[in-house]
């Protein structure tokens, strides 16, 4: 599969964590806010927030659902889960090669 | 200042997203970091838009410039082998209008040359440009000597005219061996121009002036097809009618 989000430039990271919020059910755009705000202890900008949704949404990643109101819930597409899958194997592997080089051990 | 900050983002973007992100701006209480944030979505939205629009219009030209290639390719040849014909004796037309018709085709093939090289150039620049500048040069000098013959008169002329056809002839070879590298259109096209480039230097050498027939239907066939398929690029590969 080609690798999305690397393309993203600096919303890459960005676009990461809203796949991650979104992996557990559709969310609107406030509701992945605070959920990534939490989830990393860092503040997510409503204009990063957007830039990213945009992009994700562009490349059928995830996909917007019918308005409730004025807020907008999107959801992970199929093809936004598998990437996703795909880069958190990638950062897992990533992150077990650098432990392993700084000779931790893994619990 | 909600208001202010989301007129900052470009009408299409406001029109999709403009409704929802407003009310996110209700919901959260903003900082001057949401501020600097929301700034620069904005210039990133608008940056975005206009990288678009740009693709747009690169790509309406790379199409342009292949159309325009390939039928200048298809006219160059036709006008070339028209002016051999012509100038061949065969028929009763005075060496003016067959020249006028040579100068015509080789300028014709610099804009065919320079319209389908598009692909060529972004593989191998160094022989892309060097076909061009042959193809230019022998042009040049081919129309120096037209005009010199015209105005001046005389045989010195004619050898200069057959200098500046030789060098277009070589750089229409360059071209054809950029293409046939890589694989940008035709390969088969590319080796018929390139046979009806080397034909003509073999008959010179080997004084077999009959080899011209085949070169000229080398020549003319080869850039004919390239021409069509230029021309034919930006179809889509099934048709789109309905059953």
């Amino acid at each position: 599969m080609e690798p999305t989000i690397p393309e993203f430039g600096r919303f890459a990271e960005p676009s990461l964590l809203i796949l991650v919020s979104l992996s557990d059910g559709p969310k609107h755009g406030y509701a992945i806010m605070t959920d990534v705000e939490q989830a990393t202890g860092r503040p997510l900008g409503p204009g990063t927030l957007y830039a990213a949704l945009a992009r994700l949404e562009e490349r059928g990643l995830i996909e917007a659902l019918p308005p409730e109101d004025r807020r907008r819930p999107y959801r992970l597409t199929a093809v936004g889960a598998a990437n996703l899958t795909e880069q958190l194997h990638g950062l897992s592997a990533f992150a077990r090669h650098g432990l392993k080089q700084l000779g931790v051990t893994e619990p | 200042m909600r208001t202010l900050l989301i007129r900052c983002y470009p009408a299409a973007w406001r029109e999709r997203y403009g409704d929802e992100f407003a009310s996110i701006l209700d919901e959260r209480p903003l900082g001057p970091f949401d501020v600097a944030d929301i700034l620069l979505g904005a210039l990133d939205a608008r940056l975005r838009l206009r990288d678009r629009r740009a693709g747009v219009t690169q790509r309406k030209g790379f199409i342009m410039s292949l159309r325009i290639g390939g039928i200048a390719a298809i006219l160059g040849a036709v006008s070339l082998a028209t002016a051999w014909f012509l100038g061949s004796g065969f028929f009763a037309v005075n060496d003016t209008f067959a020249g006028f018709l040579l100068l015509l085709g080789l300028g014709l093939l610099l804009v065919a040359v320079a319209g389908l090289t598009a692909f060529q150039a972004r593989i191998d620049p160094a022989l892309s440009w060097a076909a061009f500048a042959l193809l230019a040069i022998g042009t040049i000098v081919a129309m120096v000597a037209f005009v010199g013959a015209a105005v001046l008169g005389g045989d010195g002329y004619w050898n200069l005219g057959m200098l500046g056809l030789l060098t277009a002839i070589f750089g229409t070879l360059l071209f054809a061996i950029v293409t046939y590298q890589t694989a940008a259109l035709s390969r088969g096209a590319a080796l018929l121009l390139a046979a009806g480039a080397v034909i003509p230097f073999v008959g010179m050498v080997t004084s077999q002036a009959i080899l011209i027939v085949p070169a000229l239907i080398c020549f003319l066939l080869g850039w004919f097809i390239l021409g069509i398929q230029a021309i034919r690029l930006d179809r889509p590969a099934t048709d789109a009618s309905p059953a």
